[in-house]
């Protein structure tokens, strides 16, 4: 079952058969179920993944009909439930061959999914929400004009009401939509909101209620078949700057830029290349695109072993950003007012050609251990805010801590010679100790060591002829290690 | 520049310059003859008059490939701390272009993000790039100087023949960017390069508690173009971001004035 954190503890959102046989219901606390049943499986429900999920199926279902409305929480309220969607088939049955054949082909097609799925078809809206969920077959078809008959059996539940009208419809003593509909109106729309009665109405027909279509997300893409196929890189580069032209009228009349764009070369033979280009700021210029595939055709070996050449081409945007018009200006400003595009297509070029990880920025991390707090990220046009330096570090650093022979004064002089790389170097004066600690919130091991969290104290040491070194000497004697070792990790300016 | 002089029973302009109007017309037809170096190219100056007065425009010049050099392999960090004071001089937000060859790291690590703002350089505004090989870098800085977005481009390079450094050079002078290059150690050839500084350790300055408070770095104008070679022994504040010229000179060298045969420490490195 799913569970779903509620107030009072987490709740149950959705259960199989076998928990509803052992006697639990949705809605109830996750602990009372606990207690009822022995085995429970439980996992934490996805609200969010189950909207996209439902979207995406009402998507599917618009093979059916052009307006297809999923039941989502952001268009529907809460008492909708989110759990299916709405297909208005009003021209569309005859194409099926009927509102029966319809409906079990769709049931045919969910169950071929492996979806369970409830179906109703009627007249209005309000009528198929309660006729598919309360209805005793699972699939059925309410002929028109007939709603009143089909809905007088039905509880309370099957109009879309709040949970605080139900409960005072059930201690009123209504129980089923029959009631309902034998009063006079005029004491529920003193007593109750208006929404009781515009349900009603909404089931039985005599008000409208419109359904919002879902609209599938816009698809750019633009694809041109050769007559006679092309082999060379400057001709690919040449027709993709085309497409890109194609698609710039689109991109402009909704507003939006090209995040990463996806070029299919089909060659002669069947093969299919692809080539991906991701991008830090949202572009709709040519020129820009054309060099970026031409510098990445050119890392490829793609097109020189073509083969007979290829006979289509494609370009497709696969992430789109909002990219509003920006009022050129008739007098060129200074020239700093575009240096941020300048910098975005530098950066993109860059990474085409070189790769995206070898383009990078230094970003601050909030560890103590100097090789750990910083990372290099990659450039994408944005800059991480470092804090104001403390402590003395220094400007290299080296990528594993390499070990020196130090002599020093026990337990915790500082270095008075020591021999790193061969080369001994005498001590003129030395800066320290900064003692940071082994991170003991984290299990890790120390690259040199057997595994244990060390401390380490650092240096500042100078020798006579000024060169400056970061020395650092890990384990504390005594209390932490019988002999402690002496590493050279850095060197200052 | 050769002056046509005239010969027997001919006058020529320039036989009839003379006297105090001579040089300033000389000076006009020059400026007027060589080939035009427009107006004002922006300069770094290092604020010391001692520095100033030895380069041609008054400070480091912008649009102009200038190399760095550290006097022996083990001073290659007093270079890159030079290099970073000169680009925190730049004080504008929009991004610096540092491109390394990755497989320098080995042998003396890679830049520290920590240490470059202990330096007063805000890490935020260098984009890294590593690159493979020579071409790589080549290509790097051609592509970082030719968009012009970046305020200073900072490349390390070893081999660097005269045509390439020419190009490199005119393609900094075309966008007006500082380009600095850090080479190795060896570097005794003649390239294109506006200047050539060859930087040394000395020891730190320390402020009153005995604490090291500024780095000290013997610099050595080695070439420079239309300027004066000359050495000085420099402190740098990272917290106000300038230079000065360190207190004690105890170095007889330095009291021979500047142009001290610098070749021959050159080749004592």
């Amino acid at each position: 079952m799913l569970a779903v954190a509620a107030a009072g503890g987490p709740r149950i959102a959705a259960l199989n058969e076998a928990a509803a046989a052992a006697g639990l219901a949705c809605g109830e606390p996750l602990a009372d179920a606990r207690a009822k049943a022995g085995m429970l499986q439980v996992r934490a429900g996805d609200a969010t993944a189950d909207d996209a999920a439902l979207r995406r199926l009402a998507l599917w279902a618009t093979r059916y009909t052009p307006t297809a409305s999923p039941l989502c929480r952001d268009i529907w309220s809460e008492e909708n439930g989110a759990d299916g969607f709405f297909l208005d088939v009003e021209g569309a049955a005859h194409l099926f061959g009927g509102e029966q054949s319809l409906i079990a082909d769709l049931a045919g097609r969910l169950a071929y999914f492996g979806l369970p799925a409830r179906l109703a078809v009627a007249a209005t809206p309000g009528a198929a929400w309660a006729a598919s969920r309360f209805h005793p077959a699972s699939c059925c078809v309410l002929p028109s004009g007939e709603e009143a008959a089909a809905l007088e059996g039905l509880p309370i539940e099957a109009l879309r009401l709040s949970l605080e009208t139900r409960r005072a419809l059930r201690r009123l003593g209504f129980k089923t939509i029959g009631a309902l509909m034998d009063q006079p109106r005029a004491p529920f729309a003193a007593r109750f909101a208006a929404e009781l009665l515009r349900r009603l109405d909404q089931a039985l027909g005599r008000i409208d209620e419109p359904l919002i279509p879902i609209v599938a997300p816009p698809v750019y893409h633009s694809l041109q078949y050769l007559l006679e196929p092309i082999v060379t890189a400057a001709a690919v580069v040449a027709r993709a700057g085309r497409l890109m032209q194609n698609l710039v009228h689109v991109l402009t009349r909704d507003d939006v830029g090209a995040r990463a764009l996806r070029l299919c070369l089909y060659r002669v033979d069947g093969a299919v290349e692809t080539i991906d280009i991701g991008l830090t700021a949202p572009t709709r210029s040519v020129s820009h695109v054309t060099r970026l595939i031409d510098l990445k055709l050119e890392t490829l070996a793609a097109v020189e072993d073509g083969g007979f050449g290829f006979e289509a081409i494609g370009l497709a945007v696969t992430r789109t950003e909002a990219m509003p018009a920006r009022q050129t200006e008739l007098i060129s400003a200074a020239p700093d007012s575009d240096r941020a595009e300048r910098c975005a297509a530098l950066i993109d070029a860059l990474r085409q050609r070189l790769g995206p990880h070898r383009v990078r920025r230094f970003e601050p991390v909030a560890r103590h251990l100097p090789e750990r707090a910083e990372a290099l990220a990659q450039a994408d046009g944005t800059a991480s805010a470092w804090p104001a330096p403390e402590q003395t570090r220094p400007l290299l650093l080296l990528p594993h801590a390499e070990p020196a022979e130090v002599t020093a004064l026990v337990p915790d002089g500082p270095p008075r010679c020591f021999c790193w790389r061969g080369v001994t170097y005498d001590v003129a004066g030395s800066q320290g100790p900064e003692r940071i600690g082994a991170e003991w919130w984290r299990a890790q091991k120390s690259a040199h060591g057997d595994g244990e969290n060390l401390t380490r104290d650092y240096f500042v040491v100078e020798d006579l002829g000024g060169h400056r070194f970061w020395l650092y000497r890990e384990g504390l004697y005594q209390r932490e290690t019988a002999s402690a070792r002496w590493f050279v990790q850095g060197l200052f300016a | 520049m050769l002056i046509p002089m005239p010969r027997d029973g001919e006058t020529s302009d320039f036989a009839d310059l003379s006297g105090t109007q001579s040089r300033a017309v000389v000076i006009a037809e020059l400026r007027r003859l060589l080939p035009g170096r427009e107006g004002s190219r922006q300069t770094l100056p290092f604020g010391l008059a001692a520095l100033d007065s030895c380069l041609p425009e008054g400070g480091l010049a912008c649009g102009a490939l200038h190399e760095v050099v550290p006097e022996a392999q083990n001073t290659i960090a007093a270079a890159f701390g030079f290099i970073v004071a000169l680009l925190a001089h730049i004080a504008c937000p929009p991004p610096l272009i540092f491109v390394m060859p990755a497989y320098g790291g080995r042998q003396h690590g890679r830049l520290f993000g920590h240490g470059l703002n202990g330096l007063g350089l805000d890490p935020g505004r260098l984009i890294l790039i590593e690159t493979a090989h020579r071409k790589e870098t080549l290509w790097a800085l051609a592509e970082a100087l030719r968009s012009g977005a970046p305020h200073a481009v900072v490349g390390m390079i070893d081999r660097l023949d005269l045509k390439t450094s020419q190009k490199l050079h005119l393609a900094a002078a075309d966008c007006g960017l500082p380009l600095l290059l850090m080479r190795p150690a060896q570097t005794l050839e003649s390239s294109a390069a506006a200047t050539r500084w060859r930087v040394g350790t000395r020891r730190a300055a320390r402020d009153r508690f005995g604490l090291y408070a500024r780095p000290r770095w013997h610099l050595q104008l080695e070439r420079c173009r239309n300027g004066r070679p000359g050495q000085w022994v420099v402190e740098y504040d990272h917290v106000a971001h300038c230079f000065s010229l360190a207190a004690a000179l105890a170095d007889p060298a330095l009291s021979r004035g500047p142009g001290a045969q610098p070749l021959q420490q050159a080749g004592r490195s």
